[in-house]
């Protein structure tokens, strides 16, 4: 039996083409010749993917010929909409992220502002009556601070200390003050504390150490004679101190101690103290337990809490010494200490006349 | 209930599917076409990958009723749509995509349909064979076979048809052709 005659037969007998006799010859073959059974189960198997073959390949144009019908409707607007739908959904989550993104700029921004407003109004709020009061003293003091450093002088301070203060040396209206407080002054003024003012003038200036020697030139001027020293020693670390400026209108009392003997990036000539320093502060004496002054407070550090820079008050007396001596006789400011036994309410009581306030105008 | 209704409605559809209806048919396909076509743009793919796409999932759906085991029990869109997502999802991991496999594709694969899938792919592979085997088989083989199996012609007509002088030639002419066909494909579907 060739393949022929065997296919013809396998379909024939599938067909149920074939009569009785026939089938049951061949379903006999098919059981004794398993060759002949594998053939038909192949050829059935065949004829059914045949079969699903067409009925995909028919489906499969139906579906194109709806497809197509739908081309001319359906397809067409879905295909115009869909295609800036596309565009439409990318920039759908482009919104989102760009939303994301603006909030948070928005945020960070917003914080930023907040932050510099609350740094500003600190600023403001410990500058606000000297401001008022002296603002181009501030301007000024700034200056000076900026020719400080460019000149690479000893620099008083970080900016941040403004002048304000002074203190009676002698009992003829010589004050001394921080240089950078009076530092291209047109006109000084002093004021006590009753409110009284003074016109004077500078007659001498170390802008090293930041120092100001003014003499009050006005007559009715009336000076009094001074119940504390310059002390000649350094004052130790550790030793109380106490203060008496102008960072208002009124005499200010603060506290604190001496922190080192240094002063600024090292400044020898200086120390460095704890103590509530203001702006306006500066030029004021710092006053140890007996009342004598062991230094003027200069300026402060502004990147830290409580750290404030005096001039030892060694270096004003060589400095006072230095002075040419017609200007300020020795004896005018060599004094006795009258406040040794004084609780602080009283020292501070006598104190406040020989501290002034200095107003510069320009 | 109303989402009752709307099975009921699925499944007439279903059967007419299944009874070759032309018009079950063209109501499924072209409700569902357009959601399919918005998912394949939506994941950047072209309207002819929506075609193809949709297509063979239409073709899943429809072998399967023909086989008479499917039970509707989630809508026909839910069906398409999960079928069409998880095909797309094999496009992308296999196609010559090199896209990243988007994570909400991976989310919604339809989990109960491993079978179908499976059983998809051994009939598409059985399909994309006999294709290939018809192609090659040549004219007039070729028209013969799908004349009489797929277009369930008589004999006599295709002995007609084709000129011969009665349907036993014809006929003898099929089995030749058939003998080519079975050589071929089982060439094909063993290897």
């Amino acid at each position: 039996m060739n393949d022929f005659t065997l296919i013809r037969d396998i379909e024939r007998y599938l067909e149920g083409e074939m009569n009785e006799q026939e089938r049951t010859a061949f379903e006999a073959l098919r059981q004794s010749n398993p060759a002949v059974n594998e053939q038909v189960l192949m050829h059935q198997q065949l004829i059914q993917q045949l079969d699903q073959y067409g009925q995909r390949v028919a489906f499969q144009e139906k579906m194109d010929k709806i497809h197509a019908s739908m081309a001319i409707d359906e397809v067409l607007a879905p295909s115009k909409t869909a295609t800036p739908k596309k565009v439409f959904t990318i920039s759908k989550r482009l919104v989102t992220n760009m939303a994301a993104a603006a909030c948070i700029a928005l945020v960070t921004s917003l914080s930023t502002i907040a932050f510099m407003q609350n740094a500003n109004r600190q600023n403001t709020k410990a500058q606000y009556e000297d401001v008022r009061r002296v603002l181009n003293n501030i301007q000024r003091s700034q200056n000076a601070l900026i020719n400080d450093i460019n000149s690479k002088k000893k620099a008083p301070a970080n900016p941040g200390t403004y002048g304000g203060t002074g203190f009676a040396i002698s009992n003829n209206g010589y004050v001394v003050t921080n240089y950078h407080v009076i530092a291209g002054a047109d006109s000084i003024y002093i004021q006590n504390t009753k409110g009284e003012a003074f016109k004077a003038a500078s007659v001498f200036e170390d802008i090293s150490s930041d120092l100001a020697i003014l003499k009050i030139t006005d007559s009715t001027f009336k000076g009094q004679p001074l119940p504390y020293t310059l002390k000649p020693q350094h004052a130790l670390r550790g030793e109380a101190v106490f203060t008496l400026g102008y960072p208002r209108d009124e005499i200010v009392y603060g506290e604190g101690y001496i922190s080192a003997q240094t002063g600024f990036n090292g400044d020898s000539a200086a120390y460095q103290v704890s103590i509530p320093v203001n702006p306006g502060n500066s030029g004021a004496p710092l006053m140890d337990s007996k009342g004598d002054v062991v230094g003027i407070v200069t300026g402060k550090q502004t990147t830290s809490d409580g750290i404030a820079f005096a001039v030892k008050s060694a270096h004003l007396k060589r400095l006072l010494e230095e002075m040419p001596k017609d200007k300020l006789p020795k004896k005018e400011w060599n004094h006795k200490n009258r406040l040794g036994g004084l609780t602080r309410v009283d020292q501070v009581k006598k104190l406040e006349d020989f501290v002034y306030m200095v107003k510069v105008y320009n | 209930m109303k989402h009752n209704q709307n099975i009921e409605r699925d499944r007439e559809l279903l059967l007419g599917l299944t009874r070759n209806d032309d018009r079950a048919l063209a109501t499924i396909y072209t409700e569902n076409y357009p959601s399919i076509l918005r998912m394949v743009l939506q994941y950047n793919g072209s309207e002819d990958d929506a075609k193809d796409l949709f297509q063979e999932a239409m073709i899943i759906l429809y072998e399967k009723a023909q086989k008479g085991e499917f039970d509707l029990y989630s809508k026909l869109k839910t069906f398409l749509y999960a079928v069409c997502r998880h095909l797309w999802l094999k496009k992308l991991q296999t196609g010559s995509w090199q896209l990243a496999l988007p994570d909400e594709l991976k989310e919604v694969l339809p989990a109960e349909d491993g079978n179908t899938m499976a059983e998809h792919e051994e009939k598409d592979q059985q399909f994309r064979v006999m294709e290939m085997t018809m192609g090659n088989m040549g004219e007039p083989c070729k028209t013969i076979l799908e004349d009489y199996y797929i277009r369930k012609l008589s004999m006599q007509d295709i002995a007609e048809k084709f000129g011969y002088t009665n349907s036993e030639n014809a006929k003898n002419q099929k089995y030749k052709c058939l003998m080519r066909l079975k050589k071929l494909f089982f060439e094909q579907y063993k290897s």
